[in-house]
């Protein structure tokens, strides 16, 4: 598989299938895991580093084959490139930004990608369309456990899988599922909702997560614990708090539409015009317009696009994916000119 | 990336303030944001839009931590050769055996993190039979320590009728641990 593969399309957890797909985008699992017998990244030379992906690299494809699984040395990767993974969700900031030897090992349909020489020696990470956290589960779970066939993770009786940062010790576990909020952003209630989330044990992120800002009215939230309880109880966890949020973005769409429908409606329609008509359009500002436009075709306010359009758009208007479909590294000027363009382009053949 | 407010050392507290529709953020590192505690404290109260990161946190476990000694800060993994200091200033570990060289304080810190100290979930089917025989080794460690406690008892109270029994548990426990 080559990386321009998976520019047609949008990857599968960004399809708009899976339940509640209306407000939770997608529903993320991520393992860490290291290997026994070698120093942690934070200590490990640059022969231990280009020792450490060889090898991972090797098993990884011999041990995934079920799954497609290509690899792609970051290294290897223009800047471009780089950020066209970020965006899809497939790699960290981090990993793109890195040095030295590390890599991704990604399957064919994007619903798994394993970052070699992240912050701990694999990151396995399971992407699932809407509230699907057992499924992500699932498949990480079967991959992780395949892997451990021909890898020896280092694990503790007492403190589970080690990792480099105290704070993912033990399951190694970090469940996440990004919302999309924007009656609750509206209604000046979200900061409500974060608090109780943080209450429960849950943190909330940006839309890219660690230290990463919240932008379209898009959030993460996921566990602050890894250790002392299961994988289970975690996701159980989340499960009993995720649809309380999402009951509450439901009654706060309600509730704005009876008591200020024109309001609303007029929000939704301008910035659908603005889309429409945009000759030149900033990353940022295309987030919040189709932030309002998502809402408005959740609402029934617009009929004429269909929320995986705009869930598209949300990912091709980005400026690495911009910059691979146009085949040529631009600058913002002619990002923010392409953007408005292929907006207009889709929003027209959606009409 | 550097601390904002001494340009020397690594920025470990991220402060990020989302207020209405503007955002201010912070970069310190783990001196400074102390010297700034105050500010920081009443900032992370006032604002509980803050987005607050897991990594965030562990400055500020480190300064609650109980004060240890410098000997034990400078304490080294037999392993890597991280010490306890670099490791609390820079929040990693530098390989698995730092685990258990600092075993104690991490114990402590990890509780301090996640509120709980032992492992519950997943065990690679590959350790299985290594983690039985660890925990086993752990139980015999546990009552070996009591029962040493209770021999020291024995022996203050000049109980020595029971101080030899004690001994000769102690001494069975450690034939049979040997064996095995």
């Amino acid at each position: 598989m080559e990386l321009s593969d998976l520019q047609a399309s949008p990857g599968e957890w960004l399809g708009g299938t899976g339940p509640e797909a209306d407000i939770v985008i997608s529903s993320r699992i991520r393992l860490a895991r290291n290997l026994a017998g070698y120093p942690f990244l934070s200590t490990a030379n640059e022969q231990q580093l280009g020792e450490l992906e060889r090898m991972v690299r090797e098993r990884l494809l011999n041990t995934c084959r079920a799954e497609g699984m290509s690899y792609f040395s970051l290294p290897s990767l223009g800047s471009i490139d780089r950020q066209f993974l970020v965006e899809r969700h497939l790699i960290s900031r981090e990993l793109a930004s890195g040095k030295g030897a590390r890599g991704v090992g990604l399957a064919v349909d994007e619903t798994v990608s394993i970052m070699v020489n992240e912050e701990d020696h694999l990151r396995i990470q399971g992407l699932c369309s809407g509230l699907q956290l057992r499924e992500a589960w699932e498949r990480v779970d079967a991959v992780d456990t395949r892997l451990e066939s021909c890898l020896d993770f280092a694990f503790s009786a007492q403190f589970g899988y080690l990792t480099v940062c105290p704070t993912n010790a033990g399951t190694g576990l970090r469940a996440s599922v990004m919302l999309h909020l924007p009656a609750l952003v509206l209604a000046k209630q979200i900061n409500r909702v974060f608090t109780a989330t943080q209450k429960v044990g849950l943190i909330v992120r940006g839309l890219y997560g660690e230290g990463t800002q919240a932008s379209g009215d898009f959030y993460q939230i996921s566990n602050q614990c890894t250790l002392g309880k299961s994988e289970t109880e975690m996701i159980e966890m989340m499960e009993r708090h995720i649809p309380k949020i999402i009951g509450f973005e439901k009654t706060f769409r309600t509730s704005l539409m009876q008591q200020m429908r024109e309001v609303i409606e007029d929000k939704v329609w301008r910035a659908y015009g603005m889309l429409k008509h945009a000759r030149m359009i900033t990353s940022e500002e295309t987030m919040d317009l189709l932030s309002a436009v998502r809402m408005g075709v959740s609402l029934g306010i617009i009929q004429e696009v269909k929320m995986d359009a705009i869930n598209e758009l949300f990912l091709f208007t980005q400026p690495a994916h911009l910059q691979k479909q146009k085949e040529a590294q631009l600058d913002e000027t002619e990002r923010d000119v392409v953007r408005a363009s292929y907006i207009r382009k889709r929003l027209k053949q959606s009409d | 990336m550097l601390c904002e407010l001494c340009n020397k050392s690594e920025a470990v507290v991220h402060l990020v303030d989302v207020s209405n529709n503007s955002r201010a953020e912070k970069h310190l590192c783990k001196d400074c944001a102390a010297s700034q505690g105050a500010t920081i404290k009443s900032h992370m109260q006032k604002s509980s839009s803050s987005t607050k990161d897991a990594s965030d946190v562990l400055p500020e476990i480190f300064q609650n931590l109980s004060a240890t000694s410098g000997a034990a800060e400078a304490e080294a993994c037999g392993q890597c050769g991280t010490t306890y200091r670099q490791f609390r200033s820079s929040g990693k570990f530098g390989c698995p055996e730092c685990y258990v060289d600092f075993n104690v304080k991490v114990s402590d810190l990890l509780e301090k993190i996640h509120s709980r100290c032992e492992h519950t979930g997943k065990v690679p089917s590959t350790a299985s039979d290594d983690i039985a025989q660890q925990k086993e080794l752990q139980t015999q460690q546990k009552q070996l320590q009591s029962l040493y406690a209770d021999l020291d008892k024995a022996v203050n109270d000049e109980d020595y009728e029971l101080a030899a029994e004690l001994r000769d548990e102690i001494q069975r426990m450690q034939e049979g641990a040997a064996e095995a």
